[in-house]
């Protein structure tokens, strides 16, 4: 009946979205929200079904994978979490893999899909922080290096909600940024031995926490293997960060040749130049073409 | 026997006699209850065995029949002769008049049946009676329904020492969710409970799916995926779907399905061969029932002869002078029912190109049920699939009920030591889900063909201004208007604080579990509020009753457009 225009959600902030997420905890966030700014998009990282959010992740496939391989996750999921053999309990989780297959096995919405998580195609990169955030987005964040840190547990003890200790890797990590008051952050860097608590700009935050974490080694055989983490954590970021914008102006160029903004040839040039002088002189151009013919069959 | 089913027993005085034989006591059954035809499977511990009934046949006939006080069904009584069936006082057909209001085309093609069926065209159910000592007995769809099943678990239960309680049902892809309800209604009348209604195709699906399965142990090859089209055609629906198989899952692509079958066929045949049919039989007196009943033996036979020979001589003598005795070609058969092949090969069509496949790919042409013996549906399956011959590993008549306790066996969590119960069936949604809104458009939030389970959400709002009230009307099917739809129930949103025309945010999702159960949650979010203004409400859906056909109409009556919807366009969202 009514039209509506783009008016009607210049006042719908994100606020729906999490009443949204209030209502089905664990449904994947839609797409779209993606895009907008960070704002959102911290709020919903602590969100507790954040992990499930990625599609390769929960599928257990990687980036590159063909839809082959893609169908054969879910099959062998679905045999696993499908409510005729989990019970109800599999319900929610079916779900999810259901969302992830549809979209990953139409090579449009995987495409979308892909571009919306950023360039993480590549490499793995979400271009999102592994820590959450409380309160108003600040300038600068925290980042423990955790090659550093000998686990002393100082900065988890003075600030409990900002901070927690990986068990598994002996390290301590920024759990929620500025989780505790500002007296109490500062107190934790301070007391920190090693001085491995850096105070960073957030734009450098995702970077360095995904460079942290160890990321497989590629292994020959029996030999490598296992798992690394750049020694320098703030060195690798840098050279990161500018492969990252390589990748982008890469693609920037891809799309624009795409569109077919670059400058034609010489030889593309004067096809259409001809094409268009054809279609202005209707009257001279089966002259024109028989003239050709003439010249064409001469030479 | 029923009364040993409410005897106690205390734990010291069950011994290893009493325990049931099955080593499976919660193990659901599969029934596929035909339009014509029934059958009982049960997965036995090594593989799926049809039950047999004391006249040690398989597939029995479904229909009860009224007789002095207490009906009896198909499954034990023995019909003298089966003219019997035909006198007035066997209700059958009850899958074809199940859940239908009185203004379907399907109900009035079934008058013709050699017992009552009234209708007023109004939207009600139709009245349906058998004949008991000359007087005409109502009934129901679903009491005839329910008598018969309890025929089938007697059998069951006494063939297999156990109580029955769970089973897996066969449907018509074509069913709409309101009909679903009286199937259920019918299993609850009977004392069982509906683990799971399988659109018949998709239990062929997984029978499909266990024989790949089985093909793939036995060669030790990998197990590339197969992609198969199942078409199931009975006597009363006609069903398709496409699957794709790998490593025992079957994945439901696509389904379509409609009421036609074997029945229509029936119909036109016998309509060609006396034009005058529904006027001679129009007064329904039990001697134009028992001419009724001659003539559907003798259509039914000629039908059956055409598949193997090129033409059949019909002799039926009508008592009131005149006589049918004629050669009917198979030609002049197929012209006849050229429409009901023509939709049979759209149903195909429509099908393949759902399920995005190409034709190319199909590794399979999978041919089930009473029609598919039929040599132009055979020749017109194949010639859509691009097949020379069909798939041959399946018994057509019992390829469902074979799926139907494969899925209750699985559904039931069992799992057997050799593989072969490691299947799982992937279901799809048969029709469109949605809500009214924009007026009297048909707004689907869950399209047809989604997976199982599924979970939509859609975001509507007020259609006027300071509008309190909102109506949620979900239809099912695939009209743009909602009176081309099955309404299956509606509700109000209420409590909208008054604003604007179009900035409160009504929220409606729809979610649907791997049973098929489908719940309706609606509320309003209003712009810079976190939390939902009122409750949410969850609804289970069907809610409606008999006489559905009316509820739409008065509803449009009643509120008209005060309490309209109007969608959101998602991509202002962006």
């Amino acid at each position: 009946m009514s039209v509506f225009t783009g008016s009607i959600y210049s006042f719908s902030t994100p606020q729906p979205t999490r009443a949204h997420r209030h209502f089905h905890p664990n449904q994947p966030i839609s797409r779209r929200w993606r895009q907008k700014s960070s704002v959102i998009t911290c709020c919903k990282r602590t969100s507790e079904s954040m992990s499930t959010e990625d599609y390769y992740e929960l599928l257990g496939v990687s980036f590159d994978s063909k839809p082959q391989e893609i169908k054969e996750a879910y099959r062998k999921l679905q045999k696993k979490y499908h409510p005729d053999i989990a019970g109800q309990k599999g319900h929610e989780y079916t779900l999810k893999l259901n969302e992830a297959y549809q979209v990953l096995m139409r090579k449009d919405m995987r495409r979308e899909y892909d571009a919306s998580i950023g360039s993480k195609s590549r490499n793995g990169f979400s271009g999102l922080g592994h820590s959450a955030w409380k309160g108003p987005l600040r300038p600068q964040a925290l980042f423990v290096d955790e090659n550093l840190c000998i686990g002393c547990r100082e900065c988890v003890h003075n600030a409990s909600n900002t901070f927690m200790m990986d068990e598994a890797l002996g390290s301590a990590r920024v759990k929620v940024q500025f989780g505790d008051d500002d007296e109490k952050i500062q107190v934790s860097v301070d007391s920190c031995p090693v001085n491995c608590i850096h105070w960073v700009d957030k734009e450098e935050l995702a970077v360095l926490e995904f460079l942290i974490r160890p990321q497989p080694k590629e292994a020959y055989g029996v030999f490598g293997g296992g798992w690394q983490r750049p020694s320098n954590v703030f060195m690798a970021a840098q050279f990161f960060q500018k492969q990252l914008k390589q990748q982008e102006s890469d693609n920037h160029n891809k799309r624009k040749t795409a569109q077919g903004t670059v400058q034609e040839t010489q030889a593309q040039a004067n096809a259409r130049a001809t094409a268009s002088m054809k279609l202005q002189m209707e009257m001279f151009s089966r002259i024109w073409t028989w003239v050709k013919e003439i010249s064409g069959s001469k030479i | 026997m029923a009364e040993q089913a409410y005897t106690v027993a205390s734990d010291s005085e069950t011994t290893g006699e009493d325990k049931p034989t099955t080593p499976y006591p919660e193990l659901a059954i599969g029934i596929d209850i035909g339009t014509s035809q029934c059958c009982v499977a049960v997965w036995n511990g090594s593989e799926v065995e049809l039950l047999k009934n004391t006249r040690n046949q398989k597939m029995m006939r479904s229909y009860v029949t009224f007789k002095d006080e207490i009906p009896t069904g198909g499954v034990s009584a023995h019909l003298s002769h089966e003219h019997e069936m035909f006198s007035g006082s066997a209700i059958f057909n009850m899958k074809r008049l199940i859940g239908r209001t009185d203004t379907d085309p399907v109900i009035h093609a079934s008058k013709t049946l050699p017992f009552l069926v009234q209708t007023l065209n109004i939207g009600v159910r139709p009245f349906i009676a058998a004949l008991v000592n000359d007087v005409w007995r109502s009934t129901t769809p679903e009491e005839v329904l329910a008598v018969f099943l309890v025929e089938l678990r007697a059998m069951a239960e006494v063939q297999l020492k156990r109580v029955i309680r769970n089973v897996v049902l066969t449907i018509p892809v074509s069913f709409s969710r309101f009909q679903l309800t009286r199937i259920e209604r019918a299993c609850a009348m009977a004392g069982l409970h509906v683990l799971r209604l399988m659109p018949e195709p998709t239990a062929a699906a997984l029978l499909y799916a266990q024989q790949q399965q089985q093909v793939v142990h036995d060669n030790m090859g990998s197990g590339s995926e197969k992609i198969a089209l199942i078409f199931n055609m009975g006597a009363g629906y006609c069903d398709v779907c496409v699957t794709a198989t790998a490593g025992g899952v079957s994945q439901i692509k696509a389904l379509s399905g409609g009421s036609i079958g074997g029945e229509d066929i029936l119909q036109n045949v016998m309509h060609h061969l006396l034009p005058n049919l529904d006027c001679l039989f129009s007064s329904h007196g039990p001697n134009e029932i028992k001419l009724m009943g001659l003539l559907r033996i003798a259509t039914q036979d000629a039908i059956h002869e055409l598949s193997s020979q090129d033409s059949v001589r019909v002799e039926v003598d009508l008592k009131n002078g005149s006589k049918i005795n004629r050669v009917l070609g198979r030609a002049e058969f197929e012209e006849i029912n050229r429409e009901v092949f023509r939709k049979c090969e759209n149903l195909v069509m429509q099908c393949i190109n759902d399920a995005k496949v190409n034709v190319e790919d199909i590794s399979d042409a999978i041919l089930v049920g009473g029609c598919s013996n039929i040599p132009k549906v055979r020749s017109l399956v194949l010639g859509s699939c691009k097949k020379e011959e069909p798939y041959l590993g399946m018994d057509p008549l019992e390829a469902a009920v074979c799926g139907a306790a494969l899925e209750g066996a699985v559904a039931s969590g069992i799992s057997d030591p050799l593989g072969s119960l490691d299947l799982l069936t992937i279901q799809a949604i048969p029709l469109s889900l949605g809500i009214c809104a924009d007026g009297n458009s048909f707004v689907p939030i869950i399209n047809r063909n989604t997976t199982m389970p599924a979970r939509k959400e859609l975001s509507f709002t007020t259609a006027r201004e300071n509008q309190t009230e909102a109506l949620i009307a979900v239809y099912e099917g695939e009209g743009t208007k909602v009176e081309e739809n099955h309404l299956l129930g509606y509700f109000k949103v209420i409590g909208i604080p008054p604003a604007p025309k179009g900035s409160p945010e009504i929220s409606v999702c729809m979610d649907i579990d791997a049973s098929n159960v489908l719940r309706v949650f609606a509320g309003v979010l209003m712009p810079g509020v976190r939390q939902p203004v009122q409750p949410f409400l969850e609804v289970k859906m069907p809610t409606v009753d008999d006489g559905h056909g009316w509820c739409a109409e008065a509803l449009l009556k009643m509120y008209g457009s005060t309490l309209d919807l109007c969608t959101l366009q998602k991509k202002m969202l962006q």
